[in-house]
């Protein structure tokens, strides 16, 4: 029962660590939270249904094109709508990301209407038993994934001078135009990365859940509540938090009430940020008068 | 863009101008039919949550979402007095608006422990959905997905489901709640609430006491908003849980922004554009989000103070006291 369940939590943190990694990426890079980013999850869960189902891609192939299609889709909104707004209040960057929120989930909509959408399974792959636990295709798929992804991720950050750009460009913007960085550029690269990863999220959460418009608004607060629970701006911070949220959500649910599955996230918040608002690795970036 | 004050004939005519919209506002139901006095109830609505909004947000310029938890609170307090313990609903209205008020010394509680920006938006985010998750989840009390009819109800011999009656009522409450929020930004707090917004160490050195400010602003923001939230539990009759969700904070913000931010004149005007349109596009699904989310991103970027500058640059009489545009 125990291992069973701290599978399915590695599972599920798994992806919220993905989630919480894509937001942080971008908060980095422009110190802009992206609030509508459960929808660009939704859109890559979306997208990758479009291809594998109506246009009988293979799911490998689809994933990747879906994630290049956001990609390019962050990077068009960094420049098209957050450029334009960036000197202005830290409120209207975040109604901005409200409202391309609000604009991807009104176009899923508009093309599904209320469907609840099953999307075909992918991973055929037998589970293997293992005297009382059962481990699925899907688990093992999502944590390799995950896992393979963190490593290259991290490999990227700290051995290139990609890393050391990320790093600049996080201590100090003006810094980083001083030694000759292009900002701007960099920053709707950031955009591209974390929509192309809040994607990967959502296509590797659609095999295992039901699609429907709605899906990325509970991403979106688990996304928070694990970037919360590691720490503001801290990268391992946030995958720890992911996978720490996942297990946090299973134990509860099982051992407390079921119910309790769904708020957990917002529990951790709450408490989070009231008894340390930095969480566990992040810098202490409280406002103090 | 520079605007020039008010010459005191024209503030003498802006005290006219202000007391005779609501007093030419009596006549409407003479005007209308059933649905659009509906409609027009509803604006009235969404100008208290507007403006209950736009405190928060534009003149104290604090990240909060927790307005649609106040308007909840105060439906749900409002639905729950007058249908288990039988009050009459007129009376539940202040009520709800202290349940609205205690609901933003809460918000405000984390402002005050030094949880700001992003950190308030995420935790208030994070109330409104366990608001919406207590309404579910506590069957007895609130009806859980059934959601909780309001008693039917007579005042003056009239039925409380008279749009007219409710009319007449909604908008004396609506007088009063923008007359005092307007008298309250005009006082010595009104300045100390933008103080805050545009420097708050600077405010706090100058022994303006900053921390009340901010509750004082929550409290009031909480009580109009939840005033709001016992009028709609009225109007619609019967309060359910999907009410008090994401689609109304979006809706929200885009009467906020296309209004103009920390603008009272911008919330009653946002209010009564985008009250009407969106009944129109509730036939077509997803409709509502892509039209409230392009309309919030085009004002952000093309006309980022809102209809309320326009008004501005029309004729000073619309200038507000102590409103400082963002150059």
């Amino acid at each position: 029962m125990l291992m069973q369940l701290t599978l399915g939590g590695f599972a599920q943190g798994a992806i919220y660590a993905l989630i919480a990694l894509s937001l942080t990426v971008v908060y980095r890079s422009t110190t802009v939270v992206n609030f509508g980013h459960g929808d660009f999850v939704m859109a890559g869960a979306f997208l990758s249904y479009v291809l594998v189902v109506l246009a009988g891609i293979a799911f490998l192939p689809a994933a990747v094109l879906a994630m290049l299609a956001m990609f390019v889709l962050g990077v068009f909104f960094s420049k098209g709508l957050i450029r334009p707004i960036r000197g202005g209040p830290h409120i209207g960057l975040a109604l901005m990301c409200i409202s391309a929120g609000y604009i991807l989930r009104g176009i899923a909509r508009m093309v599904w209407g209320r469907e609840v959408l099953p999307m075909p399974p992918v991973f055929d792959i037998e589970p293997i038993f293992i005297g009382n636990l059962v481990i699925t295709g899907d688990a093992v798929f999502i944590i390799g994934t995950v896992f393979v992804l963190l490593v290259v991720f991290f490999g990227l950050l700290g051995l290139t001078d990609l890393g050391k750009m990320v790093q600049a460009v996080y201590q100090s913007p003006r810094g980083a135009r001083l030694i000759g960085l292009n900002v701007e550029r960099f920053n709707d690269f950031s955009w591209g990365v974390g929509a192309a990863l809040g994607a990967l999220g959502g296509i590797l959460v659609a095999p295992i859940s039901l699609l429907h418009p709605d899906l990325g608004a509970s991403f979106l607060i688990k996304g928070f509540a694990a970037m919360t629970l590691g720490g503001f701006g801290s990268l391992g911070g946030a995958v720890l938090g992911g996978i720490l949220l996942g297990l946090a959500e299973q134990y509860a649910g099982a051992y407390l009430d079921s119910a309790l599955i769904e708020i957990t996230a917002y529990v951790v918040i709450v408490l989070v940020l009231f008894i340390r608002p930095h969480g566990l690795f992040g810098r202490k970036a409280v406002v103090k008068v | 863009m520079s605007t020039t004050m008010p010459t005191s004939r024209q503030r003498r005519l802006r005290t006219w101008a202000f007391w005779a919209v609501p007093v030419l506002l009596l006549l409407t139901p003479l005007a209308t039919n059933a649905y659009t006095q509906f409609i027009i109830n509803g604006m009235l609505i969404s100008i208290l949550v507007t403006l209950g909004f736009t405190l928060v947000i534009g003149n104290l310029g604090q990240l909060a979402f927790a307005n649609t938890a106040f308007f909840g609170i105060g439906a749900y307090a409002s639905a729950i007095l007058s249908a288990k313990l039988g009050l009459p609903w007129i009376m539940t209205i202040p009520l709800a608006g202290a349940l609205g008020a205690l609901g933003g010394f809460l918000a405000s509680s984390a402002a005050l422990r030094g949880i700001r920006s992003y950190y308030l938006a995420i935790i208030t985010l994070a109330f409104g959905e366990l608001m919406r998750w207590a309404y579910l989840h506590t069957k007895p009390l609130t009806g859980g997905t059934d959601g909780l009819p309001l008693p039917r109800e007579t005042m003056f011999g009239i039925s409380l489901s008279d749009d007219t009656l409710k009319f007449y009522i909604f908008l004396a409450v609506t007088v009063v709640l923008v007359k005092a929020t307007l008298n309250l930004l005009r006082s010595r707090f009104g300045r100390a609430v933008m103080a805050v917004r545009e420097n708050e160490v600077a405010t706090a050195s100058l022994a303006i006491p900053t921390a009340r400010v901010i509750l004082t602003t929550f409290i009031w923001s909480g009580f109009v908003v939840g005033c709001a939230g016992a009028l709609f539990a009225r109007h619609v009759g019967h309060v359910f849980p999907e009410s008090f969700g994401m689609l109304h904070l979006i809706a929200s913000f885009a009467m906020v922004l296309v209004g103009g931010l920390g603008s009272v004149l911008g919330a009653v005007l946002g209010a009564v554009v985008l009250t009407a349109l969106p009944e129109y596009l509730r036939a077509f699904p997803g409709m509502e989000e892509l039209f409230f989310g392009l309309i919030v991103a085009a004002v952000l970027v093309a006309m980022p103070l809102g209809l309320a500058s326009l008004l501005r640059r029309l004729s000073p009489i619309f200038v507000e006291r102590y409103y400082r545009e963002e150059s």
